[in-house]
């Protein structure tokens, strides 16, 4: 009997031991590790492409610009960009492509009602890079910020356009130009000071530039295509005394494409003859062109030619493979203007210069060269391709674009 | 298995009593320090995870100062100083309007910082939090799904919330559901919304809470070089988890006090177990001579006597941590909730079970057996072969030790007093010191109960008789038994009545401490809050609009704030004083040739800092000494006119006159008022101006008398967990002593069958058992009046005073005495009924016969 009890106790135990440790292993959690799993990402590319227009202005005609009113922010519609892009080169001949965009976003008609500095519907993000060529490499960096509590913003006067310490502004308080560009990413450090040159250039009619069939699928464009531009670069610890040309476009709108389009391929050229062109393509699901595809030509003097769709011709000549998914960019064109007698060559001037951020696009220095009548002539640009790779936008306007 | 063992668990499975009885005193003390640990444990835990998850990867932090961080720093530190990434926090506390005891964390964030951070609450593809619908919505939320269901809410449904500011409705967006266990742990009890939501439903535009930083390990220090360069100086930049570590750090006195509290319960165990093994081996003393004599070597008796314990050790410590469990459950709410009175708002669901808590309770227990085996198990060793010694050379032997027993107990008496007395801020020291005066008393006990019994023997005699005088003999001559038994319930006894004395003398202290500081009338705050403290601030005028009212004669303004400082946190209080109100400072130290008048000039002139008693004795000031803090416009230094009393806040109090606060920080905010009314005015009328005056339903408005009740109400909460422990050692005790006398009586079964067989009557019989359990009872519960008094007073002006710097007046009430004496006698007669029950039933022939 005794031996019977025992087993029992000992069964009891034993039990009671079992229930213990179930308890303890029941009640430990997964450590700190497993934090490593949360999912991560931040992207405003879907902030920035929400497709309710309701309550935003519309570009639904063309309309005076007045400065320095419209070098500030437009937050009553839905998209603003600020596009600078150039090609320098420093006094020992080394070449530099930079691009420099601070994009609006408002995220809804209007602001709700909090009695708070961060109380705002404004979403701002920037995008740098810089192509420094003669090394093949492509430096890039994103940013974004809520236009409130002074980390990122605009105003016409004093003009600034800024995201924490990205700026663009005015020299001094008489205006936006010169300009001064100041950003600091990964060790690179851009400053350049850049005069107005030729502008604004309003794309477009009279600077209403059409991108659906659709009324108010339309945005406000102008450009500045040629603005002398000196500053300096940090790069490696090296610092390079620059100069060059760049291009600014300025854009507002609430949607700009249609439904049917899929991206398109944007080039800003700047010839050496003194003249630019400005031209975009509208790609469509369909694979045909885009009758809103347009541009414009500018001459010695300022004056623009507006481009319809059909006085460019486009034909892409190579291709380039993006190492992140294999997305098939285009990355060598021939354009045609018949009636100006321009036919062009357009080669990137490095291969990878694929803006690997929140949606992913193609921005990148190109070099021109081909025949104008008959004589010859050069030039340098930079072309901007979206819509190519799966998690890749459109400018930023891109409503319907996937 | 060898012989001895086997006879050993034999004896055990016989005497289910010997079994039972000292695995459950084991379990008990188990149990209650298992508990004890497992609900600290869980509470800080639940604070660790809440402040990880919510601190997320920061490598610093920008901790902000009586008036929060600006709005405008992080812009500027994006600006001026290389840092990169940088998340801006609004933090409050409020609850849901079904449970406001619990609290719930509203961060306010920035969705489009949170990336590097927080990356669940970053908002964007991918992430959890929809960034653009909590910027543009207002009322926009995200909660975990555990706490959506807990709140009962769906998504896109509307819920309220009761905050600093009132009641609040927000709006469920979407539910976070991080898939692993940690994140999901520290987003309970966790609303997230956008910074702007917070500021506006917390009140607190234009400020932050802290600014989190990830800095580059590469460039940090000249990257906090820069930072430390613009920002205001009130600022704080520091390494990330430091502000966690100051809390932690406050809260640890607390533990530590709980921790001491429930090794008693161990003690008590062990006690037991002593007891028990002392009994069996002593019982046991012919069957040990037999096994001698069979071959048996000591060391053999030794080790099955020692199984043996091991064996009730085992089985008592696995039962006490799962009853640790159980009890665990019940005390963390208690422990948590003492800790949101006293120190800081957190959250715990539910009990962590560290298996080294569980593990370390468990190895305590076996271990206390052992060592508490260890001198019954050295006796039996020496019983030689040859000898079945008769008890009375046992007890020859044990009155022997009395004297040096009693010695070994004066001389840690002695120790423990010196280690209390020559020490002056070491809080271990003082539990020591605390832990070695219960032993040495335990120890002086055998000694001191020989000389009262020997003092009540003659009462006894004349009062009951015959039976009497041998009931007082029989505790004597069994002392190997009855010392232990009394020895427990003198323990237990005397730690009730030091908690009690302690308890009901701070409780006496802090009515008294009520009546002078509560010198107003009407008392108005924001509404809400979490904790018994004043949040959140009054509607903008309210202090004028009090002034206005007919019958108001007079009104103090009360701006409080918590903040990190040199003096780590710190609640720093701009008063602006109604010289009706100067009474309400139980000064106990003031500057040198300073009148009171001229005290509380200097005071609202701004020239000077009246600070609390803790304060004072946790950073070593006196009156006459200099505090300094970082104010807005710079360093500002107070000379310390006064020490006052206060038990409002543990970490301390610092006052400065409201003229002070304006000069060094831009905030008009008022947190409380203290409104004076003339003789007679009724309160209601002015109750009902301010309400209607300041257009806010929610105020809180309360009496003196409300007040007072309310502060009474937080304080006897914050002592639940004292009065469950105070009960539970008296449980534990209560058993020991239970099984210590029924073993003593059941053994002398064969001696009462003698005394039956020669004529006792039944009725006799129980009577001499009733008489003599009652005599140890009585005795020991007049030896715990002197060692409980002892003990309360070490608590009081040693634990207390090194735990959280207070003083206290110690009152003893008389009632409470007189209750721990009849506590003892009654614990003791109760333990007696069944052992008298039982013989006064057992035919002398039954009883006569042998095992």
């Amino acid at each position: 009997m005794n031996r019977t009890v025992s087993f029992g106790l000992l069964a009891g135990l034993v039990a009671l031991l079992a229930v213990a440790v179930w308890i303890v292993v029941d009640g430990v959690g997964d450590g700190p590790d497993a934090r490593t799993h949360v999912r991560a990402g931040l992207s405003a590319a879907e902030a920035l492409a929400g497709s309710d227009t309701a309550g935003f202005a519309r570009a639904m005609a063309p309309r005076p610009f007045e400065f320095p009113r419209d070098h500030g922010p437009h937050p009553d519609y839905r998209t603003e960009w600020w596009y600078l892009t150039g090609n320098l080169e420093s006094d020992g001949g080394r070449p530099f492509g930079f691009q420099l965009t601070f994009f609006r976003s408002a995220l809804s008609p209007t602001a709700p009602d909090r009695p708070s500095a961060w109380n705002t519907n404004q979403l701002w993000m920037a995008h740098f890079a810089l192509t420094d060529i003669e090394a093949g490499s492509h430096i890039v960096g994103e940013r974004f910020a809520r236009g409130a509590a002074g980390l990122a913003g605009g105003q016409a006067e004093p003009f600034r356009v800024w995201l924490h310490d990205w700026e663009i502004r005015g020299l001094d308080d008489s205006g936006a130009f010169p300009m001064v560009l100041e950003v600091e990413q990964e060790g690179v450090e851009l400053r350049l000071e850049l005069d107005e040159g030729k502008g604004p250039v309003p794309q477009g009619i009279d600077g209403w530039s059409q991108k659906g069939p659709e009324p108010g699928n339309a945005s406000y464009y102008l450009s500045w295509t040629r603005m002398p531009t000196r500053g300096h670069v940090t790069i490696g610890g090296d610092r390079h005394t620059l100069r060059g040309n760049a291009w600014m476009d300025r854009e507002w709108s609430t949607s700009a494409l249609g439904e049917a389009n899929t991206g398109w391929d944007w080039f800003s050229l700047q010839l050496d003859d003194g003249r630019e062109v400005m031209f975009f393509e509208l790609r469509r699901d369909d694979g045909e062109p885009d009758p809103m595809n347009h541009g414009s030509l500018v001459g010695v003097d300022g004056e623009a030619r507006r481009l319809g769709a059909g006085d460019v011709t486009l034909e892409v000549l190579d291709r380039w493979e993006s190492p992140v998914d294999g997305a098939l960019y285009p990355a060598r064109w021939r354009m045609q203007i018949p009636d100006e007698e321009l036919d062009l060559t357009i080669t990137p001037r490095v291969a990878d210069q694929e803006m690997v951020v929140s949606f992913r696009y193609w921005e990148g220095a190109v070099t021109v060269d081909g025949t104008s009548g008959s004589g010859p002539v050069g030039g340098l640009g930079y072309v901007e391709l979206t819509g190519y790779a799966e998690d890749g936008g459109t400018r930023g306007a891109g409503s319907g674009s996937e | 298995m060898s012989l001895q063992f086997r006879a050993g668990f034999r004896h055990l499975l016989r005497h289910p009593w010997n079994l039972l009885l000292p695995v459950l005193g084991i379990a008990l003390g188990v149990a209650v320090t298992v508990a004890i640990d497992l609900a600290i444990q869980s509470s800080r835990e639940a604070f660790r995870v809440s402040s990880e998850t919510v601190a997320g990867r920061a490598t610093h932090q920008i901790q902000g100062g009586v008036t929060g961080v600006a709005d405008s720093i992080p812009a500027l530190l994006l600006r001026e100083t290389g840092v990169r990434a940088l998340a801006p926090v609004v933090e409050g506390w409020g609850s849901h309007p079904s449970e406001p005891d619990r609290p719930l964390r509203l961060l306010g964030i920035d969705p489009f910082s949170e990336a590097p951070f927080r990356p669940y609450l970053a908002g964007g593809p991918g992430a959890e939090v929809d960034g653009t619908r909590l910027l543009t919505e207002r009322g926009a939320a995200f909660v975990s799904r555990a706490t959506a269901d807990r709140l009962g809410v769906a998504e896109n449904e509307a819920f309220t919330l009761l905050v600093g500011g009132g009641l609040v409705e927000l709006r469920l967006l979407g539910v976070l559901e991080p898939e692993d266990e940690w994140s999901r742990r520290g987003l309970r009890d966790l609303i997230v919304v956008d910074l702007s939501e917070a500021q506006a439903v917390l009140g607190r535009g234009g400020e932050l809470d802290r600014i989190d930083l990830l800095l580059d390990e590469a460039v940090a220090d000249s990257v906090l070089e820069r930072i430390r360069a613009v920002l205001p100086p009130e600022l704080r930049v520091e390494p990330a988890g430091s502000r966690e570590r100051t809390m932690e750090e406050m809260v640890r006195a607390f533990d530590l006090n709980l921790t001491a509290l429930s090794l008693l319960g161990l003690v008590f165990g062990v006690f037991l177990i002593y007891n028990t093994m002392t009994f069996s081996v002593v019982r046991r003393r012919r069957h040990f001579g037999t096994l001698r004599a069979l071959g048996v070597t000591r060391g053999g008796i030794l080790k099955s006597v020692l199984g043996e314990a091991a064996f009730l050790g085992v089985a008592g410590s696995v039962v006490g941590v799962l009853l640790g469990i159980l009890l665990g459950r019940g005390l963390v709410r208690l422990v948590t909730r003492t800790i949101n009175d006293l120190y800081f708002v957190v959250s715990v669901e539910g009990l962590a079970l560290p298996p080294d808590v569980l593990l370390r309770g468990g190895l305590l227990g076996i271990f206390a057996t052992l060592l508490a085996a260890l001198p019954p198990a050295w006796e039996a060793t020496s019983v030689s072969a040859r000898e079945a010694l008769a008890r009375s050379t046992v007890e020859t032997r044990v009155r022997a030790l009395i004297p040096v027993a009693a010695g070994i107990g004066v001389g840690l008496l002695g120790l423990g007093g010196a280690l209390i007395l020559l020490t002056e801020r070491s809080l271990g020291a003082a539990f020591t010191g605390l832990f070695a005066i219960i032993v040495g008393a335990a120890l002086v006990v055998p000694i001191l109960t020989i000389v009262l019994v020997g003092v009540l023997r003659p009462l006894l005699r004349r009062t009951v008789g015959i039976l009497g005088a041998m009931a007082a003999r029989g505790v004597v001559t069994a002392l190997s038994r009855t010392a232990p038994a009394v020895a427990a319930l003198v323990i237990a006894v005397s730690v009730t009545v030091g908690l009690g004395v302690m308890i009901q003398s701070f409780r006496g202290s802090v009515v008294q401490w009520l009546d002078v500081t509560l010198q107003a009338d009407l008392y108005v705050s924001a509404p809400g809050g979490v904790s018994a403290r004043a949040e959140g601030s009054l509607p903008e005028g309210l202090d004028e609009l009090a002034r206005g009212l007919p019958g108001v004669v007079g009104v103090s303004t009360y701006r409080g704030a918590e903040f990190d400082s040199d003096y780590g946190r710190t609640r720093l209080v701009g008063l602006d004083l109604d010289p009706r109100g100067e009474d309400a400072f139980d000064v106990l130290e003031r500057m040198g040739g300073l009148s009171d008048e001229g005290l509380f000039e200097r005071f609202r002139a701004g020239d000077g800092a009246l600070i609390s008693e803790p304060f004072a004795f946790r950073h070593d000031l006196s009156a006459g000494d200099t505090v300094r803090f970082a104010s807005a416009r710079g360093p500002a230094a107070f000379p310390v006119l006064a020490v006052f009393r206060d038990y409002g806040a543990e970490m301390g109090t610092v006052m400065i006159g409201r003229v002070a606060w304006d000069r060094g920080w831009d905030d008009r905010r008022i947190t409380s008022l203290g409104i004076f009314l003339e003789p007679g005015a009724s309160e209601g009328p002015i109750e009902a101006g301010l309400r209607s005056g300041s257009g806010s339903e929610l105020l809180e408005v309360r009496s003196n008398q409300e007040l007072r009740q309310l502060t009474l109400e937080v304080f006897d909460r914050t002592f639940e967990v004292t009065r469950v422990l105070r009960l539970l050692a008296f449980l534990v005790a209560f058993v020991g002593v239970l099984s210590a006398l029924m073993a003593l009586q059941l053994e002398r079964s064969r001696e009462l069958g003698v005394l039956r067989a020669n004529g006792m009557t039944p009725g006799q019989t129980w009577g001499l058992v009733t008489a003599q359990t009652g005599l140890m009872g009585l005795v020991s519960g007049i030896l715990a009046l002197p060692l409980g008094l002892l003990m309360a007073v070490i608590m009081i002006h040693v634990v207390n005073r090194r735990s959280f710097g207070w003083t206290l007046e110690m009152t003893v009430s008389p009632m409470l005495l007189a209750q721990a004496v009849g506590l003892a006698l009654a614990g003791a007669l109760l333990a007696g009924v069944y052992p008298s029950w039982r013989m006064a039933r057992t035919s002398p022939a039954e009883a006569l016969r042998d095992e």
